[in-house]
């Protein structure tokens, strides 16, 4: 009896900790503030299995210009506006712009939104840390189910602005990880924010989006993963102009991508089956004729099972 | 009994009617005897070549070794065709290797316990080939798509979370683009 009492005790002490709090929800509507209107110009690394690169990121919030530039091995740059992301690889004399054609259809994490997310991650403060001498809050995003990674945040007490981020599996481990090592809020000139390369004859690889319809080509992607649903339809180019077809499915915080693309014209061999590249989980299956590449920062079973749901019928 | 025989050959006797016919040639006696004669006969008549000694072994041998030709069945969408396939590709082998044994076993004089042990060795075959297929549960990792950096950039416009990292999560799509993996 006593012990059947302990174990009512320990299973509503659990249920009472794994509750999204309503401070936890605040700081990362704060996070989320600092995001869109400070200026900054910082340092960070970016950790993916046993690589580290480090990065200068500088960001011109009232032009909404950000700059990246990786300053390990050659100086590769991208530049992001409101609508428009330019990357420069200077190794290959190649600049990838990717343009969105549907402005309005800006899968970004709302502020009214974020109390959504309390249904698939339960949202709760953390320590209180320092990082890159700022004094940090924390919030942890843990998964409800094993669809999806679990984050956690590390923001400035006085600004808000994001410090680091850590996203983890179901087991805690770490598949990816920003952290700034540097960073001074404010003070962003103009000329911070443009590339260092002119690109003149540069080969332009133009990725640039339209909407379409996959479903008037044939093709059916029932993605039932529990709380992803499709957020965007569209045809871009990709690489050499290899034209793609690509659905994305977001559960509010992570995407999942299914990039569909004729099998005709491709030089390289097509290897079916799941990779990765850090927190990024990549699917490949060939059906009808065409390559189904579904990219996305979820667990590989997840990955797989979006995949799984992509069938082709031939248009009556 | 040796008139139906000659018709189980010639294919004329029906399903039921067959029943007993082939029950009687599943051991030594009077039907298997006449089952080789005729055989003989109609490969003389016919002047078809005589298969080298060992024949139905080979068959057997090459068999197993082709078992694993059939295991990488790993897409659920279309399983069945490529099952029945390998049982049917299986067992005409196997049906093969059962004539060319039942046919010239006379003719080597080699024991017929002996190729009798090997022959039936076709059907746990097709079996081994088709088990592995309901084991596969997690496929076995492929390298990243060429041009993966390309797919990465497409998908990092639309993540969500550029909303809380800003430019940041882009540095995905170009990480390592020039410089190989460290070990």
């Amino acid at each position: 009896m006593i012990r059947a009492l302990g174990i009512v005790l320990l299973a509503c002490a659990g249920v009472a900790q794994a509750q999204t709090t309503p401070d936890a929800l605040a700081l990362l509507r704060r996070i989320y503030e600092a995001t869109e209107k400070l200026s900054y110009n910082g340092t960070f690394v970016y950790q993916q299995g046993n690589r580290a690169e480090t990065s200068r990121i500088t960001r011109l919030a009232g032009r909404d210009v950000e700059r990246l530039e990786v300053l390990d091995g050659t100086p590769r740059e991208i530049i992001r506006t409101r609508d428009t992301v330019k990357c420069y690889l200077p190794e290959s004399r190649t600049v990838k712009i990717s343009r969105r054609g549907d402005r309005r259809a800006f899968p970004a994490l709302l502020p009214e939104r974020l109390s959504d997310l309390a249904r698939h991650y339960t949202i709760t403060r953390g320590e209180t840390v320092r990082i890159a001498g700022y004094d940090c809050e924390t919030v942890v995003l843990t998964p409800k189910d094993d669809l999806r990674y679990g984050y956690k945040l590390w923001a400035d007490t006085g600004s808000g602005m994001l410090l680091k981020a850590r996203a983890f599996d179901d087991k805690g481990a770490t598949v990816e990880q920003f952290t700034f090592t540097q960073l001074a809020i404010g003070g962003v000139t103009r000329d911070k924010v443009k590339s260092r390369h002119a690109a003149g004859g540069w080969r332009v690889e133009d990725a640039s989006d339209a909407p379409a319809s996959l479903a008037e080509a044939g093709w059916r992607v029932a993605a039932e993963l529990p709380g992803f649903r499709k957020v965007i339809e569209v045809t871009r180019k990709l690489g050499e102009s290899r034209p793609v077809s690509q659905v994305v499915y977001s559960d509010g915080l992570a995407a999942v991508s299914v990039f569909i693309e004729p099998l005709a014209g491709r030089a390289e061999p097509v290897h079916p089956g799941p990779s990765s590249l850090g927190a990024v989980n990549i699917y490949t299956r060939q059906i009808a004729d065409h390559v189904v590449t579904v990219v996305g920062e979820a667990p590989a079973a997840s990955v797989h099972r979006i995949a799984n749901t992509v069938e082709y019928r031939r248009p009556q | 009994m040796k008139s139906k025989i000659s018709e189980l050959m010639d294919g004329e006797l029906g399903r039921d009617e067959a029943k007993g016919p082939l029950a009687a040639l599943g051991e030594e006696g009077e039907a298997r005897e006449a089952w080789r004669v005729y055989h003989l006969i109609s490969d003389s008549l016919r002047e078809t070549g005589v298969l080298s000694a060992g024949f139905a072994q080979r068959v057997a041998a090459r068999l197993a070794e082709e078992a694993t030709v059939m295991a990488p069945l790993r897409e659920e969408a279309r399983p069945m065709p490529r099952h029945w396939f390998a049982l049917s590709a299986a067992a005409s082998i196997a049906a093969v290797a059962l004539v060319g044994w039942l046919a010239f076993a006379p003719q080597q004089g080699a024991v017929p316990g002996a190729q009798l042990a090997q022959v039936p060795q076709a059907q746990p075959v097709a079996a081994q080939a088709i088990r592995p297929v309901a084991v596969v549960k997690e496929p076995a990792q492929v390298p990243p798509p060429a041009g993966a950096a390309d797919y990465l950039f497409a998908h990092q416009g639309y993540s969500p979370r550029n909303s809380l990292l800003g430019v940041a999560p882009y540095v995905r799509s170009v990480s390592g683009e020039s410089t190989p993996p460290k070990p």
